[in-house]
């Protein structure tokens, strides 16, 4: 190498005699030069290259106030409405970390899109009631200054649910609590439903259930890209990360009744860049668990779960992904565009989309039947199986029809009882969590955003009240579940 | 004055050669004990000064000055135990390293009778500060931070040099105890009012004056503990002191060049009051704040009476004592919650009592409440002001409302209301934390008794 470098030199000393001749072509190769020589010197220096001043703009800031696993739509949503409820302007700082920055597996972008009323538990009929009017007055909410309004594209064509005779009791009963809340709903007997939409066939149907107001279908690209544009002007910054640690200090404490318990709080997240091993440590004093199919994995970083079973220390966040496939297919002597968003007696569901006789649909799996969720590659012969002898029967026009393509997405479902988790968890004590709404997630993400924002400021949830949906349930072991019409 | 230097020289090689177990009890404990050789200072017999030797004095202007700088070291160092502990052993002497050199070059700085000697430890002072902020700080904003705190001042103090230099080639000394007598009023000429600006600017930026104040919320914000205590409480005085010492041999030939800054200053104290109330950083707050009660100190310098003169010293000892506690319980906040954010943390009466009495006396004796010499201070000060100008009155009248508003804001904010659901289970006071703030108490309220030793030389 240094007779490399003293040939080179002789060499400038060369041309540095002939220098009136020369001095058009000598600079170019000066530098190019010294980067070679610099080059050489440090391959031939012990250790690495040492840059103190790299560049960091990748890389989470050091400090956020909250931090929020998780990009969906949740996630945003929670931030939407901190930076909105809170009292001085600008006084949170809020970093939302997303492990993938094209949303491809998220379960946001992949869903169909509806959004009902049709719940049996108040507190779900109410988080779609506020999400049906945040949608219908999304500009409001979310306009930005010299930026073109949204278009979520709701169609309010309303849901449909058949009832057969086993549920019809549960069904009315449950559409007498719908209309207690203030949901828009009507009951169809078969005959009505005959007169109303002559493409079905009522066979086995005892009772059904129409919304006829605040339901239907929506773009959810359109409400995720118009929250984070928002978010965005509203000063939260977002990270493309994954979180692989969180450092978090115990206390023991104890209850007033004497037990004693290890109380936990998180100080600092570890957020992992993609496709290397550089991590920035963000400082926190909040974090929420917005992270979807993968909230159960985060949680067991901030060890949730790890304890003896039975206890509260030991009792895991039971949000798991689950695969469940949405089929798009052609139809052209398909119902027309009145057709609601159906849900079959046998679980089977399918909904208009767009103008040209286009639909998008599928099924629930039984547990015997649960996908792998491993990856995203779709089962087509699920849906020759399982999908479409329900739809033909319940749909005539749709024996004939043509698979255009299908996708799958997960549902970050919750085990326990297929009901969200809201709220902070009891010992770690700075995690909140806003995840595990098993399938209807999107729907109510707006009023879900703004209730764990309130919680997060408040105290305590001053408009709807989710005190059922809180964490403690998993381990008092009270189901929330939804009465489903078999 | 060797008597105190020395031994605060001698604390270094104490810090390098601790065990890693003593490190924290040696350096606190002996700079405590240096701070009790001060005390003797105190006893200032006749209206001159104490004059050690050729190069060090101590008159009641500048002793008061010097027992808090001695005062606040075991202070920062009890206060940065707890951020400091994960560091690795030589970074931790380091920092500590670092506090010790700015308690010399500050205790050789109150206490030099030259005024190049003062300059060069006034600039050397920003060594020390600036490494602590730069390299301890919290966020990447303290770069930026460490380049305004650094650029302003020294950009403001190059003229001051200037100046200096032309002052002992023309006088032939620049010793301040021999300059007071010296000083005759010639006949004015226009370079009097850039001789008065090249000398003032430099203190005007470091106290800092409403309009060249954008240094001092990145700094004090981005500093660590120590740092935000050092210059909250110290470094800002140093422009206050200078000021003092200067206007000696400045008046009364270019009294009119004080107009401008005495309107910014009174223009500036409400604005920045005003700015607190919107803070939602609790450390911006408690800068601005800080910005505020100096302007109070800046006005009553520039105005030249002797009323004014008792009143900026005591408010500058008294601030001194009360924005470091400040910080220091902002501080407590921090370490537990991790945020600034004051809305993040609230209604911690419920949780950490102690702690709360502690906000509230700190809330007390920065909203002036009689009988704090907070309060005789700027008494003092709104008294001498009222006589030079009626009008003043009112912008002095607005302040106080709103530094009684932007306080009490804090307070409630912080400790009154219902807690937040994810500060139950913060760590409760350590003892170490209460000691900081009783001892910052302490001082506080026995001066009441006897406010005289602050009052400065005009007493």
């Amino acid at each position: 190498m240094f007779r490399g470098a003293l040939w080179l030199l002789a060499g400038r000393g060369y041309v540095g005699r002939g220098l009136s001749t020369r001095s058009g072509g000598s600079t170019p190769d000066w530098t190019e030069k010294v980067s070679e020589i610099k080059k050489k010197i440090q391959s031939a220096l012990p250790g690495g290259p040492w840059d103190p001043l790299y560049d960091t703009s990748h890389l989470p800031p050091e400090h956020s106030d909250v931090v929020i696993v998780g990009g969906g739509v949740l996630g945003l949503s929670v931030a939407y409405w901190l930076k909105r409820l809170e009292k001085p302007r600008g006084a949170i700082k809020v970093l939302v970390v997303d492990r993938d920055h094209t949303y491809s597996q998220a379960s946001t972008g992949l869903s169909v899109g509806g959004i009902r009323q049709q719940f049996s538990l108040p507190e779900n009929i109410q988080l779609s009631l506020f999400s049906v009017d945040f949608l219908r007055n999304i500009n409001e909410y979310l306009a930005v200054v010299d930026d073109p309004p949204l278009d979520v594209q709701f169609n309010p064509s309303g849901y449909l649910l058949l009832a057969s005779e086993k549920g019809a009791a549960i069904m009315e009963s449950n559409v007498k609590v719908q209309r207690q809340e203030g949901a828009k709903v009507c009951l169809m007997s078969p005959e009505q439903l005959q007169n109303k939409f002559p493409w079905i066939n009522t066979d086995g149907v005892a009772l059904a259930s129409y919304g006829l107001e605040g339901e239907g279908w929506f773009d959810p690209w359109c409400l995720l890209q118009g929250l984070r544009r928002k978010i965005q002007s509203l000063g939260v910054l977002f990270c493309q990360g994954e979180v692989t640690r969180f450092i978090t200090s115990s206390s023991r404490m104890q209850t007033s009744s004497g037990k004693e318990m290890t109380l936990k709080r998180i100080h600092e997240v570890h957020v992992k860049m993609d496709h290397s091993l550089e991590y920035q440590p963000v400082e926190c004093a909040l974090v929420i668990n917005a992270a979807g199919a993968w909230s159960g994995q985060v949680a067991e970083l901030a060890g949730i779960g790890k304890g003896p079973p039975g206890t509260l220390e030991g009792t895991k966040l039971p949000v798991e992904p689950r695969k469940r496939y949405v089929y798009f297919w052609h139809c052209p002597e398909g119902p027309g565009l009145e057709t609601p968003f159906m849900a079959d007696t046998s679980g089977a569901y399918f909904r208009r989309e767009g103008l040209g006789h286009n639909y998008l649909g599928g099924c629930s799996p039984t547990e015997e039947e649960e996908p792998d969720p491993g990856n995203l590659e779709v089962d087509h012969d699920f849906f020759q199986d399982k999908v479409w002898p329900h739809l033909a029967h319940r749909v005539p026009a749709f024996q004939s029809l043509k698979v255009r393509s299908a996708w799958a997405g997960y549902y970050d479902y919750n085990t326990f009882d297929q009901n969200g988790v809201v709220g902070p968890h009891p010992l770690v004590v700075n995690m909140y969590f806003a995840t595990g709404f098993s399938g209807h997630g999107l729907q109510q993400a707006p009023a879900v955003g703004r209730a764990v924002a309130e919680m997060v400021l408040e105290g305590q949830f001053q408009t709807i009240n989710l005190s059922s949906l809180l964490f403690s349930r998993f381990y008092l072991g009270e189901k929330v579940e939804e009465r489903n019409i078999i | 004055m060797l008597k105190i230097i020395i031994p605060t020289t001698m604390l270094i090689p104490l810090t390098w050669l601790s065990k890693s177990n003593m490190l924290w009890i040696n350096s606190t404990i002996y700079s405590l004990m240096i701070s009790m050789t001060c005390l003797p200072l105190m006893n200032q017999f006749c209206d001159n000064s104490l004059n050690m030797s050729l190069l060090f004095f101590s008159d009641s202007l500048s002793t008061p000055l010097l027992m808090l700088t001695t005062w606040l070291l075991p202070l920062m160092i009890i206060a940065s135990q707890y951020h400091m502990a994960k560091e690795p052993l030589a970074r931790k002497k380091l920092y500590i390293t670092m506090m010790i050199l700015l308690q010399v070059f500050l205790i050789m700085t109150f206490s030099a009778t030259e005024l190049i000697m003062f300059y060069i430890l006034f600039e050397a002072t920003l060594v020390p500060t600036l490494i602590m902020i730069t390299r301890w700080g919290g966020q990447t904003e303290r770069l930026n931070a460490g380049i305004y705190f650094l650029f302003y001042t020294l950009a403001g103090s190059l003229p001051l040099l200037v100046a200096l230099i032309y002052t002992q080639t023309t006088l032939g000394s620049l010793n301040l105890l021999l300059a007071q007598y010296w000083i005759e009023p010639s006949t004015p000429v226009w370079s009097d009012s850039l001789l008065w600006l090249a000398y003032m600017l430099a203190f005007m930026v470091k106290m800092p004056l409403y309009g060249l104040h954008l240094w001092l919320p990145k700094a004090h914000v981005e500093a660590p503990i120590a740092g935000s205590m050092v210059l909250a409480a110290i470094l800002l005085k140093l422009g206050g002191y200078g000021m003092l010492r200067i206007t000696l041999m400045l008046s009364p030939t270019a009294n009119f060049m004080a107009y401008p800054f005495l309107m910014l200053s009174l223009w500036g104290m409400v604005m920045t009051s005003s700015i607190c109330l919107r803070q939602t950083d609790l450390k911006s707050l408690i800068a601005y704040s800080s910005v505020s009660h100096m302007a109070l100190v800046i006005m009553a310098i520039l105005i030249q009476s002797p009323w004014s003169f008792m009143g900026a010293t005591a408010l500058m000892i008294a601030h001194g004592l009360t924005s470091s506690l400040l910080f220091c319980l902002a501080n407590s906040n921090y370490e537990r919650t991790h945020s600034r954010t004051m809305i993040l943390a609230r209604g911690l009466q419920m949780i950490l009592p102690l702690m709360a009495a502690w906000w509230l006396l700190a809330s007390l004796t920065n909203l002036a409440l009689p009988p704090s010499i907070n309060l005789i201070g700027e008494l003092f000060v709104t008294a001498s002001m009222f006589s030079w100008s009626n009008f003043s009155i009112i912008l002095l009248g607005i302040n106080i409302v709103i530094t009684a508003l932007y306080t009490l804001y804090m307070l409630i904010m912080t400790q009154r209301g219902k807690y937040t659901y994810h500060v139950h289970n913060i760590k409760p006071s350590f003892t170490r934390e209460n000691t900081l703030m009783s001892l910052h108490l302490t001082p506080l309220l026995l001066l009441m008794i006897s406010p005289k030793i602050i009052l400065g030389t005009m007493y």
